[in-house]
């Protein structure tokens, strides 16, 4: 039962994070544009600069909007930046070659950090039930002082 | 004043020394002798409370006096600087702030000491750690960074503090951080000093929770802070940029959240001993990387100091502490073994450690991300940069998670619960959050317009889950209090919390996290528009419209500004004026925005003055920002239910209950009994 609860909702979220994409120049600006960095060390994201002046963003922009509707693939436009800026103007890695490690070290140690403690409880169950501590039936009486005990001493 | 100033740190560095030794050789003996050596410790230990802060009052004096012979005020201060932000110059800098740093550290071991009665050996020992770190500090604040050094000649007027740290909450800023860093230098010494001398119980944890509490109390306040003051300096809009330095604050932050949690299985159950232990060395650690960052200018920031040779020193600390963490460790592992095991997966403390795994998991991937660029030089010979739309990929999904448990964790009991439990307390919690997504819904959020949308709209969800589940474990307890002491239910709530100080004031904290993240969630919905506005121009942003009535501009002794006034309508109605402005400050010339916002709890209408164009016009930037005012509400609530769990339980009025009398009452109960 919970498996296939599990099942549907990871389909449900695939789902509406797949339908939810907007193709649009303009949500493609905004999303291309969100990874990409001013270069004129004022440390702000290419879209929020808010130098008067500045002597980057502006022709940034322009490049960007250009290369938007030049190319298909946002990771081409992202190369094209990367060529010409520098590879320090895209602040979102790769998600293939030495730059994937990036985006798989997280998960991967979420992954085995929930992989241990699963492995751990397990240990710890089996040998709960080895020294006969598990699976002894609840006497009534003693579970009623317990309660007492918990009420007593926490609320 | 400078003489005086390097021997008073000079001296602080012999009494930590003094300190250091004499505990050592104090904690080798039994005999009389060992007494009189420890409290020769213990009195060098404080008096070098009194030397540092005789070298810290020395550099204000010199601040406040303009004594611009001294290399640090000249580069840090200068003549028409405000009393204020000359005293705030102490932590201005590297070297004054490592002097503000161990003198912090020299007070968090005077109170440590002067309360030795809690438990004079083990509070002995803790003081030894803390000496062997006050050494570190003064011999950087001696040799590497003397904050006292002397300029060739004296200048008639300093260079000016930097603009963007002129602003009230930056004086209050950073010695809040540095509480909080410093702070977890007290549980790392009395943890290490425990596993030492092989303490029996759990006594250092209830020694420490105290002061564990309100060194994260500090860090909480320090990091919101410095998310107010880049939201209100910066001008850029946001009060988060995923900058190494703000993620440099993060990490101990998360870590140290993650041992409040854990420690309660330790107390509780007897449980995760030795994840304690290494929690709270690894949390001391990494509060020396986020120094390490600022100090070292491995990693470029808006916040760190000027690229030097410091980062060499705390790297071979850092190694000191991990090789004599791990050795003690490995000695005294056999002392960690834990009382009891795991018996549910569905159990509080399983939720505890999912808790735990997440918060660790978080910080690892922020620690990925700031260290990325360095590894990526060393692999590939380039950096290559990360920035927020990494972060806000990997670390949304973590958030959301923990979000689930903090709205779960508490209907888990210890030990075991059963899915009817589950099920029978979850019902009302459940129900308002799906009411909630569907109002969203409703109300216009689409979130299956933009993967924005849909996290905001996920995240507004969870912030009513554990609304709710909070709302239904006051209501369950104090309905069980109203029926034993009369009165009404708010009463019943009260005597609650008073009898449970540390359980529910840690439920105001979840709530106050709780409407930190509905601010958070905002931040799909913002707007912003930008454009040149020449008089009586008119700039349309969301509900808003902007007319410029007028520029001015001014000239102070500091700076010169710029300021345009505008006129704010919303859907047409007339509602006051703003006023941004640019200033430049004269020393360096740097441009500073003194940004105009209209605060309100639905959206800030924030404007900033960018400067003028190639025509003159002024370029006025206006965004709408959503909700950005829960983001500091639910910081107050965090520092309120922080305060809550530190004071003191009421104590307990018993009174005598049958069997049947409880068997009764079990399903008033709230759940999760046990916290």
């Amino acid at each position: 039962m919970m498996k296939k609860i599990a099942q549907v909702t990871v389909m449900a979220v695939a789902l509406i994070l797949l339908t939810g994409a907007d193709n649009s120049d303009a949500a493609r600006y905004q999303k291309v544009g969100s990874k990409i960095m001013c270069t004129c060390s004022c440390g702000q994201m290419l879209l929020q600069c808010n130098h008067v002046g500045c002597p980057n963003s502006g022709p940034m922009v322009r490049q960007l909007q250009a290369n938007i509707q030049k190319f298909s693939s946002d990771e081409d436009v992202l190369k094209w930046f990367r060529d010409n800026w520098g590879v320090t103007a895209v602040v979102e890695p790769a998600s293939h070659g030495f730059e994937l490690l990036a985006w798989l070290m997280p998960p991967g140690a979420l992954a085995l950090g929930f992989g241990v403690i699963v492995l751990v409880v397990r240990n710890w169950k089996r040998r709960l039930v080895a020294v006969g501590m598990a699976g002894v039936p609840i006497d009534p009486q003693i579970e009623a002082f317990r309660s007492q005990a918990r009420r007593e001493t926490e609320i | 004043m400078p003489l005086l100033g390097s021997f008073c740190l000079l001296f602080a560095l012999a009494l930590a020394l003094c300190s250091f030794v004499t505990g050592i050789l104090a904690a080798r003996r039994q005999d009389a002798k060992g007494i009189r050596l420890g409290e020769i410790a213990r009195r060098a230990g404080m008096a070098s409370f009194f030397a540092v802060s005789g070298g810290a009052l020395a550099l204000t004096w010199a601040a406040l006096n303009n004594d611009f012979s001294v290399a640090y005020i000249y580069h840090h201060t200068n003549k028409v600087l405000p009393i204020p932000y000359k005293i705030a110059a102490l932590w201005s800098g590297q070297e004054g702030s490592l002097l503000f740093w161990a003198w912090l550290l020299a007070g968090y071991g005077f109170v440590l000491r002067f309360r030795h009665k809690v438990d004079r050996k083990l509070t002995a020992m803790a003081s030894i750690i803390i000496a062997g770190i006050q050494i570190f500090f003064l011999l950087i604040v001696n040799f590497a960074a003397n904050p006292f050094g002397i300029m060739d000649t004296i200048p008639t007027d300093g260079a000016g503090l930097n603009q963007l740290l002129q602003y009230p909450e930056m004086v209050i800023h950073p010695p809040m951080l540095y509480l909080g860093y410093v702070g977890f230098s007290v549980p790392f010494a009395f943890a290490l000093g425990a596993l030492i001398l092989r303490y029996p119980g759990e006594k250092w944890i209830h020694i420490t929770r105290r002061w564990t509490m309100v060194t994260w109390l500090f860090l909480t306040c320090g990091i919101a802070l410095g998310s107010h003051w880049a939201y209100a300096v910066l001008g850029w809009g946001g009060y988060w940029g995923w900058d190494p330095v703000e993620n440099a604050s993060l990490f101990p932050w998360l870590s140290g959240t993650a041992f409040l949690h854990s420690v309660m299985m330790q107390e509780k159950r007897g449980m995760m001993k030795i994840w304690n232990v290494w929690l709270i060395f690894i949390t001391f650690m990494l509060t020396i990387v986020g120094t390490l960052l600022t100090r070292s200018g491995i990693i470029s920031s808006v916040h760190a100091f000027a690229q030097s040779s410091i980062g060499e020193w705390f790297w071979w600390f850092l190694v000191v502490v991990l090789v004599v963490c791990s050795y003690v460790f490995f000695k005294q592992r056999d002392h960690l073994k834990p009382e009891n095991t795991m018996e549910s997966l569905v159990s509080r403390e399983s939720s505890f450690l999912f808790n735990n795994l997440l918060l660790l998991g978080a910080c690892f991937t922020i620690l990925c991300g700031t260290f990325f660029p360095i590894l990526s030089e060393w692999v590939r010979g380039y950096k290559i940069n990360v920035g927020p739309p990494f972060y806000n990929k990997v670390f949304i999904p973590v958030g959301l998670i923990l979000l689930f448990l903090t709205a779960i964790g508490p209907l888990l009991a210890w030990r075991k619960t059963s899915m009817g439990s589950i099920i029978r307390n979850f019902r009302v919690p459940a129900i308002l959050s799906l009411l909630t997504a569907i109002g969203l819904i409703v109300k216009g959020v689409r979130p299956l317009h933009d993967t924005a949308q849909f996290f905001s709209w996920l995240t507004l969800t969870m912030a009513m889950m554990i609304s709710a589940t909070i709302a239904s474990e006051f209501i369950r307890g104090g309905r069980v209090l109203q029926g034993k002491l009369g009165g009404t239910i708010f009463g019943g709530m009260y005597h609650l919390t008073r009898r449970n100080t540390r359980r529910y004031g840690g439920y105001i904290v979840h709530f106050g996290v709780a409407v930190l993240v509905i601010g958070i969630a905002g931040t799909a919905f913002n707007l912003e528009e930008e454009q040149p506005m020449a008089l009586h121009a008119k700039l349309q942003v969301g509900r808003y419209t902007l007319v410029n009535q007028s520029t001015t501009q001014d000239d102070t002794p500091r700076y010169e500004s710029e300021a345009a006034l505008l006129d704010v309508y919303k859907d047409g109605q007339y509602m006051g004026q703003l006023a941004p402005e640019l200033r430049t400050y004269k020393p360096n010339d740097q441009p500073d925005h003194i940004v105009a916002n209209h605060s309100t709890l639905q959206e800030d209408l924030y404007v900033v003055y960018e400067g003028r164009d190639s025509e003159g016009s002024p370029v006025i930037k206006a965004h709408v920002n959503r909700l950005v005012a829960w983001v500091w509400i639910g910081v107050w609530i965090v520092i309120l239910g922080t305060g809550v769990a530190l004071v003191p339980n009421a104590a307990q009025i018993k009174s005598p209950v049958t069997v049947a009398e409880v068997l009764s009452a079990k399903q008033f109960q709230p759940a999760g009994v046990g916290k």
